[in-house]
């Protein structure tokens, strides 16, 4: 029964209609079947005794005058005739008085048991009684020849069952034959009836399974037969349902019809019911659904669209700000009021040397070292209690070196005057720290410059007047004697002091400079041509590594040189013996600057005196063995040229020949054919 | 089909078995010694069973005779059989008795008194009461005539004496018919006339009262009654034992309109008495038959 059920419920709409019909039917069928045969088969039965007893009692009569007269031939007759005109009658015999058989229609001899087989009294007018010869059923019929109070003899008929069988079975095979001609009409017609609503439904069904696909552009209501503006003779354009071949006017909001009542359909529909557009429109409930359907599809679409719109726009608004958070080199956070960290930049990320997702949802602690992530909970705690703006610098380590940063956390509160969450914004400012620093270093060198172009200043008259007397004083003397000794001593360190003045001079600007385009290569070449042969006396290779038609730079030779030779002397120094000096230049087209880097392979600069080395008379050299004003020049020179000097260093032992201690890179700007 | 056909024609009647194959030739056997008796045919022969039924049965128990009713189906069949000797004992009117007594040799022996008293009895000529065509005798001429049978004494021969009598002969007529046969004759001509297949019909007095039960009498009427003659006898076949005569003979003379039980015979058989008889009462008949023509040989 279950499996049944369940078979049944999966059958198509259509078929389920045409077998319950034919089941109908059928039961229908069998039922009327059943009744009308049995009605029927009763019926003629009841006839067939009727008849028997008609043709039994009339026979009794008609013998009588031949029974009395003996006439056996009229009485052969007439239970001939008998049996001839009525097809039912399988026999008929006449007994006499006596109860032996006087005439009878049986050919081949009388059956003997047919005599007891109905016996009917005097005093009844017939007696039936059903007989069965194996084959067939016989209703015999007993009816006694009376003449007055006298019996002359019995009259027996029998009345086959055959006939009434025959037209039972020919009553139910008409209706079994109208029955089946029946369902197959029926079916045909259930069937081409069940197809107009289930291919409505089947058009439903693909509907709606386009939709779940996505497409939301549908149309399941049939065409219109008449337009709306044609029947109401309307020439109202700006109304919703002029020109809409498809839709129906009642489930529009807002058309113009005098009898159209504003609002939505529920509203509309009351009064639409009684318009004539509607009334001849209007399907049956199939047609309604798909028509509701299709307004259902439309308003999902319509909204759908509003829905995309939106999110559109705020994804190009999240965009947007996304973009302005991660193009901003500052690091924003946002941390929640348990400090969760709830939103972050690329800055923040690339500080925090961590990727957004493992940022998110976690507190400074698990991102950051210990005692950093102890303070900035600290502060963003007292952040959130005190609802202040803390605004400091501070020094951190970073992945690359000490940073300098500038910390701003500002309290968010919410509309309602909630703490939610905490601002961060934290700009790198490292770079602004060490702009500051030269600044500042570049001022005290200016500084210490004039002093000591002052100095020289003064110095350098008393010193030409020394050196003046000293070689006067000389060629007045006998050499070799102690006194052109002292002289020539005199003289010696009086050239020295004019040289450290000059130096002094130079550092200062204090000099006259004849500036025009040079090539920077050409200048190289020649210095490390000159320097090369005494180096590698101490083993020290010069590499030169010069780019090819490199842009010119405007400057004064000689002072170039003077800057490059003590570049060179530097490194020199810085190597000792067994070492190797590299010469490079390049060009950097963004900066349009030409790059001068000079590396050595020494033993670096100590941090402690990388704030000084460019300081005058800063020297680490032993006393007497430099001035300490080679790279002050230098620095000077370079400045002088509008460019600038930097250094890279590794502090540390010198542990092979390629390793590099320290690079000077100088930077200065390309020559421009105009002139500026 | 066969469930329906199973439920449609089930009977709750139980059949009785009959085996229609053992089968036997059956004969009539006939009675070895009976003395016949039949009625003229004038009716059917249920009325004439009716009848003389209970007379026979009488005679039966009267005589210790095994007398049976025979039904010869005419009257020419009747008067042959008594011819052949295959009936002993005749009731008869007296035209027969007159031509089987000069054929055959019967001897008349009793005559009955009729329901209205008399020994005798006679014919009416009848005709529809509309037919405004016949008044008199003489209208019959030309008409069309139905009679009981050539042989039938009120329904023929006393009717053609009488129109002997007033100067019509039998070729005055458009047709004398007879009425078919067997049995039933009176009848038969009154339903004739009454249906108007006939103009005239002639049949003995109290048929009409007979047949008044099947047709309305009054639509019926009686243009003319013959005269009397003597009325219906009884007579032995020639052959026939004289001691077997004479017994039956006193037995139905021995019955008496007192009786209770006679009267029942009596009131059956529609008489009212037996009467001795002897054959020359009924010359005044053979007179009849002579004056019309009648050939007593055919």
């Amino acid at each position: 029964m279950a499996n049944l059920s369940s078979f049944f419920r999966k059958l198509g709409f259509r078929t389920k209609i045409s077998l319950s019909i034919i089941a109908i039917l059928l039961l229908f069928g069998i039922g009327l079947s059943l009744i009308i045969s049995k009605w029927v088969s009763q019926a003629l039965l009841n006839e067939n005794r009727m008849r028997g007893i008609s043709n039994s009692v009339n026979l009794s009569a008609r013998v009588v005058e031949p029974l009395l007269s003996e006439d056996l031939l009229e009485l052969k007759n007439l239970v001939d005739e008998l049996s001839r005109t009525d097809k039912d009658v399988t026999y008929t015999f006449i007994l006499d008085r006596a109860g032996k058989p006087l005439v009878h229609t049986f050919s081949g001899g009388f059956p003997i048991e047919l005599i007891q087989a109905n016996a009917v009294q005097q005093s009844e007018v017939y007696h039936i009684q059903l007989l069965s010869t194996g084959s067939e059923l016989i209703n015999d019929f007993a009816v006694p020849v009376l003449i007055g109070k006298a019996r002359l003899g019995t009259v027996r008929i029998g009345m086959s069952h055959v006939r009434v069988q025959k037209v039972v079975r020919e009553i139910l095979w008409t209706i079994v034959l109208t029955i089946g001609i029946g369902i197959l009409i029926v079916g045909f017609v259930s069937t081409a009836l069940a197809r107009t609503v289930t291919r409505k439904i089947q058009v439903l069904h693909h509907a709606a399974e386009e939709i779940i696909k996505g497409n939301l552009d549908v149309r399941t209501a049939p065409s219109l037969q008449s337009r709306c503006w044609e029947t109401m003779s309307c020439n109202q354009r700006e109304c919703p349902a002029y020109g809409d071949e498809r839709g129906r006017c009642w489930y529009l909001v807002g058309t113009l019809c005098p009898t159209c009542v504003d609002g939505r359909y529920d509203k509309k529909i009351e009064s639409c019911r009684h318009c004539e557009v509607y009334r001849s429109q209007a399907g049956d409930e199939i047609q309604d659904l798909a028509e509701f359907f299709d307004v259902m599809a439309l308003t999902l679409k319509e909204r759908l669209q509003a829905l995309r719109q939106t999110e559109d726009h705020l994804k190009q608004q999240q965009r947007l700000f996304q973009t302005i958070l991660d193009v901003t080199p500052d690091m924003v956070s946002l941390q929640d009021q348990e400090l969760r960290y709830q939103a972050v930049n690329k800055a923040f990320c690339q500080f925090a040397g961590k990727r957004e997702i493992e940022i998110l949802g976690k507190t400074d602690t698990g991102i950051f070292s210990g005692a950093q992530a102890e303070e900035n909970q600290r502060e963003n705690r007292e952040v959130l209690e005190q609802r202040h703006t803390l605004n400091v610098e501070k020094k951190v380590a970073g992945l690359d070196g000490d940073r300098w940063l500038h910390v701003v956390k500002t309290a968010v509160v919410s509309p309602e005057g909630q703490v939610s969450g905490v601002l961060g914004t934290i700009r790198d400012i490292t770079e602004l720290k060490n702009f500051q620093d030269r600044i500042i270093r570049s001022q005290r060198l200016e500084s210490i410059g004039q002093l000591a172009a002052g100095i020289a200043h003064e110095i350098n008259t008393p010193l030409g007047i020394i050196l003046g007397y000293a070689q006067l004083s000389k060629e007045d003397v006998q050499p070799g004697t102690e006194i052109h000794e002292s002289l020539s001593t005199i003289e010696k360190y009086a050239r020295i002091s004019r040289t450290i003045v000059a130096d002094l001079l130079r550092f200062s600007r204090h000099t006259e400079s004849v500036k025009k385009p040079l090539d920077v290569n050409q200048i190289l070449h020649q210095v490390t041509g000159v320097v090369e042969h005494t180096y590698g006396l101490e083993r020290i290779t010069i590499v030169r590594d010069l780019q090819e038609a490199l842009p010119l730079v405007f400057g004064d030779q000689e002072k170039l040189e003077q800057a490059f030779v003590n570049l060179l002397n530097n490194a020199h120094d810085a190597i000792g013996s067994d070492g190797r000096i590299q010469i490079g230049t390049t060009f950097d087209p963004v900066e349009k600057e030409v790059v001068i880097r000079v590396s050595d392979t020494g033993k670096g600069i100590p941090p402690e005196i990388r704030d000084r080395i460019f300081d005058p008379f800063f020297t680490t050299k032993g006393v007497g063995k430099g001035t300490g004003l080679g790279l002050s020049v230098t620095f000077g020179i370079v400045r002088d040229h509008g460019g600038r000097i930097d250094f890279e260093t590794t502090y540390g032992g010198k542990d092979s020949a390629d390793k590099t201690g320290t690079t000077f890179i100088i930077r200065f700007p390309a020559y421009k054919e105009e002139p500026t | 089909m066969w469930f329906l056909s199973l439920c449609s024609c089930s009977q709750e009647e139980q059949p009785v078995q009959v085996d229609l194959s053992k089968k036997a030739e059956v004969s009539v056997q006939k009675d070895s010694y009976i003395i016949t008796y039949a009625y003229l045919p004038q009716y059917s022969h249920r009325v004439s069973y009716e009848r003389h039924n209970p007379l026979i049965e009488y005679l039966k128990k009267e005589t210790g005779l095994p007398i049976k009713q025979i039904f010869p189906d005419t009257f020419d069949e009747h008067m042959k059989m008594v011819g052949q000797g295959k009936l002993d004992i005749s009731f008869s009117n007296p035209v027969a008795y007159v031509k089987m007594a000069h054929r055959y040799g019967t001897n008349a022996f009793a005559r009955i008194v009729e329901e209205d008293g008399r020994a005798e009895f006679r014919g009416q000529i009848i005709c529809r009461r509309d037919n405004i065509a016949i008044q008199t005798l003489e209208d019959c001429k030309g008409k069309r005539w139905i009679a009981v049978d050539p042989t039938s004494a009120g329904g023929y021969m006393y009717p053609l004496g009488h129109f002997y009598d007033h100067g019509i002969r039998k070729e005055d007529f458009a047709e004398i018919a007879f009425a078919p046969g067997p049995g039933g004759k009176q009848e038969k001509v009154a339903l004739a006339v009454y249906a108007g297949k006939y103009d005239i019909g002639s049949v003995r007095e109290g048929t009409l009262e007979v047949v008044s039960e099947k047709i309305d009498i009054s639509e019926i009427r009686v243009l003319a009654t013959s005269r009397w003659y003597p009325g219906w006898l009884y007579s032995a076949r020639k052959d026939l034992d004289p001691a077997v005569v004479d017994k039956i003979r006193k037995a139905l003379l021995a019955l008496n309109g007192e009786n209770a039980e006679h009267q029942k015979i009596f009131k059956a058989a529609h008489f009212t008495g037996i009467l001795p008889s002897s054959d020359r009462e009924y010359d005044s008949v053979r007179e009849l038959l002579e004056k019309v023509g009648v050939d007593l040989n055919s």
